[in-house]
């Protein structure tokens, strides 16, 4: 009754705390939504599949793009303990052209419905030569189903779409070994020839498989989880860390804040807490007052920053890749709500050392 | 603020403290079976050449029912000694029991449970909580003690502040309140959960006389209809008339127990 009256009664001072947290909420969320953004879109490709692994050869650190393997390796992959499934993977990186004119992709070939193949969310897998299935994001760029994309002279008919299925912010073509073959070809004369080049073996393995142990079975490759996979694409691993670095720096001066902000209100209440205790109030029962206060504070943060960040979602640019996910809020929400509970919990030991004996006699 | 201490009229050291009264250790033989108990307190302050005797081997009993008055100028101790008869304050040594509780001997936690049931304080300066209307403040110390319910609680406040005057006023925050009225609601207050005693320090200090008689004058009202023990703290010749006995306190040393009558004004 002492904490809720005092929000209610002193709607000014908690709408200061309030404004501060939701702004700090709001800055927090767009930071979380162009990391999720930049994570999502950069990693689909090769984590949104039904492939749990990734087959590369031994020099390409990782890299989709660097890997060379030999189609056979397919076969070697498929028998080495622990696979249950093997597929080709082709990788081009490249312009192409569709309805509205050009267009980036980032074309993939492989076994569609196999292993490393993403799922329709409209439409079919590509299952003829000459067809594809691209990624959602392509709708933008005018293309529907039945709509021609083309790369060099060399075109597929779109006969379905894919979601989450980005590679490193670029929308994805997929389509069979061979489609994708003639597609580098057009654009990479000198590769022409090589027909028995793929880039990766996508592996769906057993639950206990030893990832060290299929790398061992097949000569000069490394094998990544699909996970690690994503991690090793240039650039995403540092983007996480360092944008994850500044949202939970940002949400500790939410702490601080909420630690400062309630250090102050106690300071200002000391001869009224001293009163208090002196009626028979105990530490516990004003401590558990000021936390439920940070924790109103915090949660009306969380609904306005929360608020606040989806309306500015709707006047984002669309070229800033920016993803609204809901586990990324809950969490922000937890930790707000965890850091304005650890803030308030430092006027603790302040209001523990309020002697009520002050409360008699007074100053006056 | 204005020391009535240097005012002759006023000076409690000047023109009372050598009355006839009998020595408050002596009285106190005389009332073995009285509410409080307070045997031989002391109190010093700080330590080496710091040190301050505030209360020295203070004895005294108060019956049941009584309301006295503790009066000596600015310094004597008054505050001191009413904080550890309070469980506010722990003497260096001696024995304080209210009843057949040990106030002495209780830690913290004990005393914080004494405090809020069967003490009422009445501070020198109301000390309201001022997000909390007058009839919340009540309320709020009734939510300190187990076992009150709300409809018991909100009666019994009702029927306070009906009692001090404030019906009108109980909706009203503090700082919509007279000195006068919050220093009533401080009295409602400290009778809220029905204390055996109601400790009161200097409560006319930050009000006018007029306004003052009549808040001492209720709260002796208060005090006698509902049976209760109190006893007021002031350097104020004129608020002890309302009291049924007077000890007289100099530099920690409880002096004389008087009438009230046998302090001139
Ligand atoms: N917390 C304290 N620390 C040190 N000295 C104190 C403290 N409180 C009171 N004193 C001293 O103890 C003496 C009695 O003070 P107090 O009980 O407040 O007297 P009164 O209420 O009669 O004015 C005074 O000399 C005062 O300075
Ligand atoms: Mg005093």
């Amino acid at each position: 009754m002492l904490a809720l009256n005092e929000i209610r009664r002193g709607k000014g001072r908690f709408a200061a705390i309030v404004s501060a947290l939701s702004l700090i909420v709001f800055l927090v969320l767009v930071l979380g939504a162009l990391a999720d953004g930049l994570f999502f879109g950069a990693t689909g490709a090769v984590r949104n599949t039904s492939a749990t692994g990734y087959v590369f050869a031994s020099d390409a650190e990782g890299s989709l793009v660097r890997s060379r393997l030999p189609v056979s390796d397919v076969e070697k992959v498929a028998a080495a303990p622990g696979v249950e499934q093997a597929g080709p993977v082709g990788v081009l990186l490249t312009g192409g052209v569709g309805p509205d004119g050009p267009i980036d992709l980032a074309v993939f070939g492989i076994d569609p419905g196999g292993p490393g193949s993403p799922t329709a969310v409209e439409g079919t897998l590509p299952t003829e030569p000459g067809t594809a299935a691209v990624d959602v994001a392509l709708r933008d760029a005018g293309v529907t189903l039945g709509s021609e994309v083309s790369v060099g002279d060399v075109s597929a008919t779109v006969v379905g779409f894919t979601a989450d299925s980005e590679y490193q912010l670029q929308p994805t073509l997929w389509t069979g070994v061979e489609t994708w073959r003639s597609m580098r070809d057009a654009v990479r004369p000198e590769l022409r020839g090589q027909t028995d080049v793929i880039n990766s073996v996508a592996i769906v393995t057993a639950p206990d498989a030893d990832l060290g142990a299929i790398a061992a079975a097949v000569p000069d490759t490394t094998v990544l989880t699909a996970a690690e996979t994503g991690l090793a694409i240039p650039g995403v691993e540092q983007q996480s860390s360092t944008l994850n670095s500044i949202i939970y720096t940002t949400l500790a001066v939410a702490g601080l804040v909420v630690a400062l902000f309630f250090a102050l209100l106690v300071l200002e209440k000391r001869e009224l807490f001293a009163a208090l205790k002196a009626l028979g109030a105990s530490t516990g029962r004003l401590g558990r007052g000021v936390i439920l206060q940070a924790l109103i504070a915090s949660a009306l943060g969380v609904v306005i920053g929360a608020v606040v960040a989806r309306l500015f979602d709707l006047v984002i640019p669309p070229e800033v890749p920016t993803l609204f996910r809901t586990e990324t809020l809950l969490t922000i929400a937890v930790f707000t709500l965890v850091a304005g509970v650890v803030g308030a919990m430092f006027s603790l030991r302040r209001i523990a050392k309020i002697d009520p004996a002050t409360a008699i006699g007074g100053a006056l | 603020m204005t020391d009535p201490a240097n005012d002759p009229v006023l000076d409690a050291t000047r023109s009372a403290l050598d009355g006839p009264g009998a020595s408050p250790a002596d009285d106190a033989a005389g009332h073995p079976s009285a509410l409080l108990h307070v045997n031989d307190v002391r109190k010093v302050y700080g330590s080496g050449h710091t040190e301050v005797v505030a209360v020295s081997d203070a004895t005294m009993a108060v019956d049941e029912g009584e309301f006295v008055a503790l009066l000596g100028p600015s310094g004597s101790g008054k505050t001191t000694l009413i904080s550890i008869i309070g469980g506010l304050l722990a003497p260096s040594s001696g024995r304080v029991t209210v009843g057949d509780v040990d106030v002495t001997a209780m830690n913290k936690k004990e005393l914080t449970a004494f405090r809020a049931e069967r003490v009422g304080f009445v501070f020198q300066s109301a000390n309201l909580v001022p997000f909390l209307t007058a009839r919340e403040n009540l309320l709020f110390v009734s939510s300190l003690v187990k076992g009150i319910s709300r409809t018991q609680a909100n009666e019994r406040a009702d029927q306070l502040l009906s009692e001090l005057g404030l019906s009108a006023r109980a909706k009203n925050l503090p700082e919509q309140l007279s000195g006068g009225e919050r220093q009533r609601v401080a009295i409602g207050r400290a009778l809220m959960n029905d204390p055996d005693l109601v400790l009161v320090d200097e409560p006319t200090a930050a009000l006018d006389t007029a306004m003052g008689r009549q808040v001492v004058e209720l709260l002796r009202r208060e005090i006698k209809a509902r049976g209760k023990t109190g006893i007021m703290v002031t350097h104020d010749l004129r608020m002890v008339e309302y009291t049924d006995r007077v000890f007289e306190i100099l530099d920690g040393h409880l002096t004389h127990v008087e009438q009230p009558s046998a302090i001139g004004h």
